[in-house]
């Protein structure tokens, strides 16, 4: 098949020329600089494949990669079950529309700002949250016990789970218009159908329903892998890597090693085990949407 | 009764939604001492917070933040536009868009870092807006759009004699526009929200009202007062455009969804 070009095509060539500068060229760039030993500054020096040995023996490296899968492994399940539930929960209701308006809008508000918020609001001890609880149950009661804001600031466990929480609270939204757009594209007939063949509802939700919601489940798992691989910026906000590299994300390992240590040889060739990790799942996610 | 319980969890989740505005809104008017002094829960009102931060440079901040996050936006609007309309009429670099969708200019820190110091933009305004004048998101955003519009009209359009550019301005360009305010308002947003790329990319000098935010908390970590301040104020003006649209966003994205 011969591809024949139409004079509209020609609408592509600026959007191109910028693409072609700062989306492609750091393809090659960051193979380059992976291969330096490069502080930004100072000229750099080719170290051939110094770095990638380097990183194999960090234990720094480790940490953070194992920190980011845990992450993935408790962010995604709570994800897609929170998306569908509240997609459910929802569906028709005559708040629907203003809840999803509601839902939308942590993750386009300021983010330095909400995570101001959230400092302030979550803060251990001191935080608003714990002098509320304070304020509401008396702190020699027995039930003050269990109303104390975890110490996020010293348990690595907690800390992570902050960012998981933060995470959620600016995607749910997202995950949400997902689920319902997909949960409105099935057509009612097919559940009536269910029905008249004595399904009861719980029934018709789990045979009929979730069935149809396969595309738009993988769509979200797709796209939320590789939101979480990329999402860093939340732990700068919140914890800056800490209490003891509980939140090093990969991501912002890389920010570390590269733009605090300036050591930007050495986080290129990190960029790239990276960039491998989600390229992977880009790929199945351009498959995925060009089947549809 | 399985009712209650489902009003039940859509309250509750309202309610944690919600929660960091409205203490941002609360904390923004208390009165310094009652922060200080840590008793939040009792009421006061003082504008104390934000008479602080003028000295602090917000308001300079605030202005140059929305400038150059609306002239990416809208340069991504410019190139997306005519893009999106290349691949509805066939070009074959979809694939292309997607690919480069998934990965964010975040995620490219290190070697765009290299790019712009070649290019010389590194430290200067520029390099927030030229890496960002082309959007995969935007162009893949009006491309869904552009395949519910019915292709018959386009093709009317020609046999009158319309060229190319006419097609574009006078006969699509109207009927995109929930689509074309939706890409601006979501790539806006997105653009505003970058924190860690203006911080590395420009000098002190040019950083946005993120960097300048998150700044301020290591300054004053403990004058809630002075940062829900912050905080409430650069959020409305995003916020207020959201709501201002937010009808037509939620639809326009839930269709593009569908498609």
């Amino acid at each position: 098949m011969r591809i024949r070009p139409k004079p509209a095509w020609l609408g592509l060539a600026p959007s191109l020329v910028v693409l072609a500068v700062f989306g492609l060229y750091p393809f090659v760039e960051v193979v380059r600089f992976s291969t330096w030993d490069w502080s930004g500054l100072s000229a750099p020096r080719a170290v051939g494949l110094a770095n990638y040995r380097e990183l194999l023996g960090d234990p720094a490296f480790w940490h953070s990669l194992q920190v980011t899968l845990a992450f993935a492994a408790i962010t995604l399940p709570s994800f897609l079950v929170l998306s569908l539930l509240v997609a459910f929960a929802l569906e028709g209701q005559p708040y629907e529309r203003w809840v999803k308006g509601l839902l939308f809008l942590p993750g386009l508000v300021t983010l330095s700002a909400a995570a101001v918020s959230w400092y302030t609001l979550l803060s251990p001890e001191y935080g608003a949250l714990q002098t509320l609880l304070y304020a509401l149950v008396p702190e020699d009661s027995p039930l003050a016990a269990w109303l104390v804001v975890p110490a996020w600031d010293r348990e690595p466990f907690w800390a992570l789970l902050l960012v998981v929480a933060f995470t959620l609270w600016r995607y749910l939204g997202y995950g949400v218009l997902v689920v319902s757009a997909s949960l409105k594209g099935i057509p009612r007939s097919l559940l009536e159908a269910a029905w008249v063949d004595g399904a009861t509802p719980r029934q018709a939700v789990r045979y009929v329903t979730l069935p149809l919601l396969r595309p738009a489940v993988t769509f979200l798992l797709v796209v939320g892998t590789i939101l979480t691989l990329q999402s860093y910026v939340a732990v700068f906000l919140l914890t800056r890597g800490g209490p003891f590299g509980g939140t090093r994300v990969l991501g912002y390992f890389i920010y570390e090693v590269g733009f605090e240590q300036y050591r930007l040889g050495y986080a290129a060739a990190a960029t790239i085990v990276l960039l491998l990790l989600t390229l992977g799942l880009a790929y199945a996610q351009a498959r995925f949407m060009e089947e549809r | 009764m399985r009712n209650l319980a489902r009003h039940a969890f859509v309250a509750l989740l309202v309610f944690a939604v919600a929660l960091p505005f409205l203490w941002m809104a609360y904390a923004a008017f208390l009165p310094p001492e009652l922060v200080y002094a840590g008793e939040i829960t009792r009421l006061g009102f003082s504008l104390e917070n934000f008479r602080a931060l003028a000295p602090e440079g917000f308001w300079g901040r605030l202005v140059y933040s929305l400038g150059v996050s609306g002239l990416a936006t809208a340069l991504a609007l410019l190139t997306g536009f005519p893009a999106a309309y290349a691949l509805r009429e066939g070009a074959p670099l979809l694939g292309l868009y997607l690919f480069l969708l998934a990965v964010p200019a975040e995620m490219l820190l290190v070697p765009l870092y290299g790019v712009l110091a070649g290019t010389h933009l590194l430290g200067s305004p520029w390099a927030l807006i030229w890496p960002f004048a082309a959007s995969p998101f935007v162009v893949f955003l009006l491309y869904q759009g552009l395949r519910s519009v019915p292709w018959q009209v386009v093709e009317a359009a020609r046999i009158d004699g319309a060229g190319e550019g006419v097609v574009l301005v006078r006969v699509l360009l109207p009927m995109m526009a929930g689509h074309l305010v939706t890409a601006g308002v979501l790539s806006f947003a997105a653009h505003w929200n970058l924190v860690l790329y203006p911080r590395v990319m420009t000098s002190e000098t040019w950083w946005t009202l993120q960097v300048w935010m998150a700044d301020l908390v290591r300054k004053y970590p403990s004058d809630w007062g002075l940062l829900s301040a912050a905080a409430l104020l650069g959020t409305l003006p995003l916020a207020g455009v959201y709501l201002l649209f937010e009808r037509k966003i939620v639809e326009t994205f839930e269709g593009s969804l569908k498609g």
